[in-house]
């Protein structure tokens, strides 16, 4: 077990340590920099352009801001803000916290919706409840946050008055955004619970188990201990589209978060910035796969430590 | 039943799409001020927006452009991600290592952040979205493509092809990819779906370029502008997005079990 995660660790660092680089390495492809963004957008004069782009390194070979820049992170400096030059982790610092509330607390209305709606679509009998859970699946699949979150704005803080809609930072202010992401994310975790419930009722243990003569919520038991797992899987992919998801309710509900961080910088090219960012998401990836891929193997027996 | 309702949806959407100057005659970028958010009315089936432009033509000429870039970051998606998953399947050892822990590093951020970042680089634009949101497919594609050309490999018709001395390029050619075929095109009627609900979300981010255009994206912009007195504006362009997509994935299925 501690090899495999070691092995595993390694490996998730590997691919942050690419995922960054790959950033990188594109970002500093693009035409036009930080000091483009703001600095010549305001009309300062050429000279004084060029002195800040040498003060800030932007005018050194690539290679050259490359190892400064991976030389900072191994020691835990991710560089700062081109713009309002604020040290980076101190901006994902601030913003990750409504960020990671909203995310998660959609994650959790996304899987009871969709582990829901799935097992309801698994039924064998009660077609009407099946094709019901099925076209709600899809439903949400095909609505998008940017359209649901406006339509739920209009429905329930104007029409209704029941909610405050854009602006605050409340708990109460979490429930739409909450709601929108969440019942987007919901569609996909009730597919594939679904299907992999469906599968697992068709294997050999169940009809073992059946033979055996134990009682159905048994039997039940031993299909959803294999067939949620799945679930898990897609969980963990989902978790990063809330991350991408939070950029767009952020932005409409106009929340304080990294989503808004992310999307300013991007309108300013500012690459410390961005390549935090990266960092950060493929950090939390690795992570999670990780603690998913340990609970496969702690859940299903037939699924080997290698 | 559903399949026959899917492409009864999807030809009625691509034939709107396309004959949209002929539906309609007005243009999607006229605006009458004088009619600014008129509720929907005879003149105006779907009322007018901020500046009083049609909503109806707009959404009608809207199948063009988000179609069109839709389509385009498909093919962005599908051509170097089919061509990456079947070299990466086929040729194994350390050609599949590299080029799958490239698309893992890929894989590791979150699609939506991936395409911004490629905005970042490309800049603004239909074809620059289109190329950030295709790009971003493409790890996902590959994978899924991988693992159905690890499974085709082992049948017994690639071995007996492979023993008679055929070349690899002919194998993948004739052999495995009619194999994987099925599931291959479930899947890329799975990543149009994601295409659409992307570079949609690009455009009404207001990365599209054309901030006039008749983009559904754009649409949905501009109608969060306005959604307070006139909602009308966003739901027009909504709808038309979530039949799309809607239709797209009842054809598509949940990945294997529709066959197209």
């Amino acid at each position: 077990m501690i090899l495999y995660l070691l092995r595993r660790g390694a490996a998730a660092l590997l691919v942050v340590w690419m995922a960054v680089s790959l950033a990188f390495v594109v970002l500093r492809w693009s035409p036009g920099d930080a000091v483009d963004a703001t600095m010549a957008r305001a009309g300062l004069p050429d000279d004084e352009i060029e002195a800040r782009r040498d003060e800030l390194g932007l005018n050194d070979p690539i290679w050259q801001q490359y190892v400064v820049y991976v030389a900072g992170l191994v020691r835990g400096d991710l560089g700062e803000s081109l713009v309002s030059q604020q040290p980076v982790s101190e901006m994902i610092a601030q913003n990750f916290g409504p960020t990671a509330a909203l995310a998660f607390c959609a994650l959790l209305v996304a899987v009871i919706l969709g582990v829901g709606l799935g097992a309801m679509a698994s039924l064998p009998r009660w077609a009407g409840v099946r094709y019901a859970a099925e076209a709600i699946a899809s439903l949400t699949l095909s609505t998008p946050v940017y359209w649901t979150s406006t339509l739920a704005i209009y429905l329930f803080t104007i029409v209704l008055g029941l909610l405050p809609g854009v602006g605050g930072q409340g708990l109460r202010y979490l429930i739409l955004p909450v709601t929108v992401l969440g019942f987007h994310t919901a569609g996909s975790i009730a597919r594939v619970t679904a299907e992999s419930i469906r599968d697992a009722a068709k294997q050999d243990f169940v009809r073992t188990a059946r033979a055996k003569g134990l009682r159905d919520r048994q039997v039940l038991y031993h299909i959803l201990r294999v067939g949620l797992l799945p679930v898990l899987a897609v969980v963990a992919l989902q978790l990063g589209f809330l991350l991408g998801g939070a950029v767009i309710t952020e932005t409409i509900f106009v929340r304080r978060g990294l989503g808004r961080v992310l999307l300013t910088a991007v309108n300013n090219r500012d690459y410390p910035v961005i390549q935090g960012l990266v960092g950060l998401s493929a950090i939390l990836y690795s992570l999670i796969h990780l603690i998913a891929d340990a609970l496969y193997r702690l859940f299903d027996p037939r699924v080997e430590m290698d | 039943m559903r399949r026959f309702v899917a492409i009864v949806l999807l030809v009625i959407m691509a034939l709107v799409a396309l004959f949209s100057p002929l539906i309609t005659d007005r243009d999607p970028r006229h605006a009458v001020p004088e009619d600014q958010l008129q509720p929907p009315s005879a003149q105006y089936p779907f009322g007018t927006d901020l500046i009083g432009r049609d909503v109806y033509t707009r959404v009608l000429h809207g199948g063009r452009w988000t179609l069109g870039v839709a389509l385009l970051t498909a093919v962005v998606t599908l051509l170097p991600g089919t061509l990456i998953g079947l070299v990466a399947g086929y040729a194994g050892g350390w050609v599949d290592q590299a080029l799958m822990s490239l698309m893992d590093a890929m894989l590791a951020f979150p699609s939506l952040l991936l395409a911004l970042a490629w905005v970042a680089l490309l800049g603004s634009g239909q074809v620059q979205i289109a190329l950030a949101v295709g790009i971003a497919g493409i790890p996902a594609y590959a994978r899924v493509t991988r693992a159905a050309v690890l499974e085709a490999r082992t049948r017994p018709f690639v071995e007996a092809a492979r023993s008679l001395g055929a070349r690899p390029v002919g194998i993948l050619w004739r052999h495995v990819l009619p194999a994987i075929a099925p599931p291959m095109l479930a899947f890329a009627g799975v990543t149009l779906s994601w295409a659409i609900l992307n570079s949609a979300a690009l455009t009404f981010l207001g990365y599209g370029g054309d901030p006039g255009a008749p983009d559904w994206g754009v649409m949905l912009a501009d109608g969060r502008q306005a959604f307070r007195t006139a909602p009308w504006v966003a739901i027009a362009p909504g709808v038309a997005i979530s039949l799309t997509v809607f239709a797209i994935n009842l054809l598509a299925g949940s990945g294997h079990s529709v066959r197209w």
